[in-house]
C-alpha cells in the first residue's frame, strides 16, 4: 500500500458563523493527478488555503507526507509547491528576480535549477522582463516555475488554466501529466470545468457547499463492458435509427437531430461500422462518461451559489 | 541565521526595485541641495564671514542694529561671541550638515511611508500567499520586514549627513574636520562641537523616527492597509504636538507617547521636561512600554491570522 502524499482528515472551516468546509476526508497519492472540481463558491480555494497553511483549520488536520501542516508547518510545507488563486508575483521585478526571491527562501536551489524550471515552462525569452508586462499566460507559467523550484513532492494548482488560451491549456496539461508520471509528483488541480479535468486527472473529487460529494476514477469508464451514453449525428437519421435497433436491439432516442443510445464501450465501433456499411453518413459520434458527468451536472445544474 | 539574512536581502531587493523608493531618496537629496542654494545666495546672516578684526566688525554690527531695529543682526549672538572671546569660525560643510539635521523629520515621514507599505502591499498585490508558503516562520518574515524598514531609515540618515557635508563643502568650503560653532539653544547661545552635536541631534530624532515607524508598521500589520497606516502615523506625528496643548493640564498627559518622544527636552540648556513629573528615565520607560506594545501587537496579528482574499 502506497502512503498518501497528502491526507485530509475531517477538515472543517468556520469563518464567523459561516460553515464553509464541512468535514473533508480524502487522500492524494504520489504520481496521481487529483482534480478538485466544484462550482464557484464550493470551497476549493478555501480548502487549498488550509492545505498550505494560509488559513487555520477549524477542526481536523492536513497531513503532508505524514507531517501536520498545523504543528509541523516548516517540514510539511517544504514538500509543497503551490499557486493559490491567481499567480501573483512582484510586478516591478523581472521574472528572474522573482524566482531569485523564492529561491532564497529555501536552501539548496541553484541557478541551474532555476534555469531548468524556466526552460520547462518555456519562459526563457521573457524571464528578464518585468512581470508587470507579462500576459496572464506568462504569469501562469512563472507561477508554475515558482512552485517547482524546490522539486516539491506535492504540487497544488488552483485553477491553473484560468485565462489561458487552448494552446496554453494543452501545454499546462502536458507538464502536469509529465510531472506525475515521470517524477511521481502528487498533483492537485482545482477547476470548475469537467471536460478539462477529465483530460488531465486520474481521479476527480466533486465538492459542493464545502462537502465532498463524490470521488471518481476518470478512466474507469474505459472498461469495455461499461455502458455509456453515445450521441450520434448521422444522415439520414431515420434509417440510422432503424439500423441500430435492428442490428443491436437497443433502444434509440431521437433528440435535437441526434440519436442517443446507451451502448457498451466495446459495441461502439461495431455500431459505427454497421452504419457505414449501410451507407449512412456519420458526422459525429460522442461517448459521454455518464457516471461523473451526471454527478457533476446534478451539482452544477442547480447553478446555485450559496 | 543566514536564512534570516536572505530574507532581509529579499526585502531590500523588493524595496529598491520600486521606483517610489528611489523617488524618496532623490527628494531628500534635492531638498538638501535646495537648502544649500538658499543659504548660499539668499541668506547672508548665517554664512557671514568675519576677518581678523572680528571684534570691531561685530561691535559695529551691533551699533547698526541699535539704530535700525529691523536689521537682521543678531545682537545676542554677537554678545555671546564677544563676552566669551570666541573667534567666529567661517561657515563650512559641517555647519551646513548640522543645520540639515532638522531634515530628520522628513526622513521620519519617508520611513513611515515605507513601514506602512512594506507588509500591506504584499496583501494588496496578493503576493503574500506565495511568500507565506515557504518553510520559513511568519515571525521571521515579519522581522525581516521590520529590520528592512530600520535599515532604510539608517541609510537615509547616512545619506542626509554625507550628502549635506558634500553639498556644504562644494558651496561653502571645508572648515576643518571637527569644527565648533555657536548655536542657539532653549536657554540661550552656547558654543558646541558640531560633529558631536550632529550625532546627538540625529540620534535623538531616531527615537521619534523608530516610534512612529513602528507604529505605522503595527497599523499596517493589523489592518493590512498601507494608506491607513501611513495616514494614521502622519496624522499622529503632526497632531501629537497639538494634543499636548489641550491635555497638558491633566496628570495622565505625561503618559502620552508624543510628550515623551522628544528626549532633547532633558538636555542641559533645553528648557527641562515638558510636563511635571517627567524625567529621562520616566520617558525611556514610557517609550519602551509603547514600543513593546507596538511590536507584540504586530507580531500577534500576523503570526496566526488567516490569509484570505481581500
Ligand atoms: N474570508 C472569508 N470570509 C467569509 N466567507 C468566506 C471567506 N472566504 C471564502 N468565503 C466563503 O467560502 C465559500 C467558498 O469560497 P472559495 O473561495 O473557497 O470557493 P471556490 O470553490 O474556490 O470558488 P471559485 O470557483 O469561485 O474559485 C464562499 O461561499 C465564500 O463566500
Ligand atoms: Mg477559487
Amino acid at each position: 500500500m502506497v502512503e498518501p502524499a497528502m491526507q485530509l482528515v475531517n477538515v472543517e472551516k468556520h469563518i464567523g458563523k459561516k460553515h464553509i468546509i464541512k468535514g473533508l476526508n480524502f487522500s492524494i497519492y504520489p504520481g496521481e493527478v487529483f482534480g478538485f472540481l466544484g462550482p464557484n463558491g464550493a470551497g476549493k480555494t478555501t480548502t487549498i488555503r488550509m492545505m498550505v497553511g494560509l488559513m487555520n483549520i477549524t477542526k481536523g488536520d492536513v497531513l503532508i507526507q505524514g507531517k501536520s501542516i498545523q504543528s509541523d508547518f516548516k517540514q510539511a510545507i517544504r514538500e509543497v509547491g503551490a499557486i493559490v488563486e491567481n499567480p501573483e508575483m512582484y510586478p516591478f521585478m523581472s521574472g528572474w528576480k522573482n524566482l531569485i526571491h523564492y529561491s532564497r527562501m529555501i536552501p539548496g536551489i541553484t541557478q541551474d535549477r532555476m534555469k531548468e524550471v524556466i526552460q520547462l515552462v518555456g519562459l526563457e525569452k521573457a524571464v528578464h522582463e518585468k512581470v508587470g508586462r507579462y500576459s496572464l499566460g506568462m504569469r501562469q507559467r512563472l507561477g508554475i516555475a515558482q512552485a517547482l523550484l524546490h522539486k516539491p513532492s506535492i504540487l497544488i494548482l488552483d485553477e491553473p488554466t484560468n485565462g489561458l488560451d487552448p494552446a496554453g491549456i494543452k501545454e499546462i496539461r502536458h507538464y502536469i501529466r509529465r510531472l506525475a508520471e515521470e517524477d511521481n509528483v502528487a498533483v492537485i488541480v482545482s477547476s470548475h470545468l469537467l471536460a478539462e479535468m477529465e483530460l488531465m486527472c486520474d481521479r476527480i473529487g466533486i465538492i459542493k457547499n464545502g462537502e465532498l460529494i463524490a470521488v471518481n476514477e476518470v478512466h474507469e469508464d474505459d472498461a469495455m463492458d461499461k455502458t455509456q451514453e453515445v450521441h450520434i449525428l448521422a444522415e439520414p437519421l431515420d434509417k440510422a435509427k432503424e439500423v441500430i435497433t435492428a442490428s443491436f436491439g437497443t433502444d434509440v432516442q431521437l433528440k435535437d437531430n441526434q440519436l442517443i443510445v446507451s451502448l457498451d464501450r466495446a459495441t461502439i465501433p461495431k455500431v459505427i461500422k454497421e452504419l457505414a456499411l449501410q451507407e449512412i453518413a456519420i458526422f459525429g459520434v460522442q461517448a459521454h462518461k455518464t457516471n461523473l458527468e451526471d454527478k457533476f451536472m446534478a451539482v452544477i445544474g442547480e447553478n446555485a451559489i450559496e | 541565521m543566514s536564512n534570516f539574512l536572505q530574507l532581509v536581502r529579499n526585502e531590500n531587493m523588493k524595496l529598491y526595485a520600486k521606483k517610489g523608493t528611489w523617488a524618496m531618496v532623490i527628494i531628500l537629496t534635492l531638498l538638501v541641495l535646495a537648502g544649500g542654494f538658499i543659504a548660499k545666495f539668499m541668506d547672508d546672516t548665517t554664512t557671514k564671514e568675519y576677518g581678523d578684526n572680528w571684534r570691531e566688525e561685530m561691535q559695529q554690527e551691533m551699533a547698526e542694529a541699535e539704530q535700525n531695529p529691523d536689521s537682521y543682526i543678531n545682537v545676542d549672538k554677537n554678545t555671546y561671541y564677544l563676552e566669551n572671546d570666541i573667534e567666529p569660525q567661517s561657515y563650512g560643510a559641517m555647519q551646513f550638515a548640522y543645520e540639515n539635521t532638522g531634515m530628520a523629520s522628513i526622513i521620519t515621514l519617508l520611513t513611515i511611508i515605507v513601514a506602512g507599505g512594506i507588509l500591506a502591499t504584499e496583501f494588496n498585490q496578493g503576493t503574500i500567499k506565495l511568500l507565506l508558503i515557504r518553510p520559513v516562520s511568519r515571525l521571521k518574515i515579519l522581522a525581516s520586514k521590520y529590520v528592512t524598514v530600520l535599515l532604510f531609515a539608517l541609510t537615509l540618515l547616512v545619506i542626509l549627513f554625507v550628502w549635506s557635508w558634500i553639498v556644504g563643502a562644494i558651496l561653502f568650503g571645508v572648515n576643518g574636520m571637527n569644527p565648533s560653532a555657536v548655536i542657539y539653544q532653549m536657554a540661550g547661545y552656547a558654543q558646541v562641537n558640531l560633529l558631536s552635536e550632529i550625532g546627538i541631534e540625529l540620534g535623538l530624532s531616531l527615537v521619534n523616527l523608530i516610534m512612529m515607524a513602528t507604529f505605522a508598521f503595527m497599523i499596517s500589520t493589523i489592518f493590512r492597509n498601507s494608506s491607513m497606516a501611513i495616514g494614521f502615523a502622519i496624522f499622529l506625528m503632526f497632531a501629537g504636538n497639538l494634543v499636548i496643548n489641550f491635555v497638558g493640564q491633566y496628570d495622565w498627559a505625561k503618559y502620552i507617547l508624543f510628550v515623551n518622544t522628544d528626549l532633547s527636552q532633558y538636555r542641559e540648556g533645553f528648557g527641562g521636561p515638558l510636563l511635571e513629573g517627567m524625567s529621562l528615565s520616566f520617558s525611556i520607560t514610557v517609550l519602551l512600554v509603547y514600543y513593546i506594545i507596538f511590536i507584540v501587537a504586530s507580531w500577534l496579528s500576523f503570526i496566526k491570522r488567516d490569509v484570505a482574499g481581500q
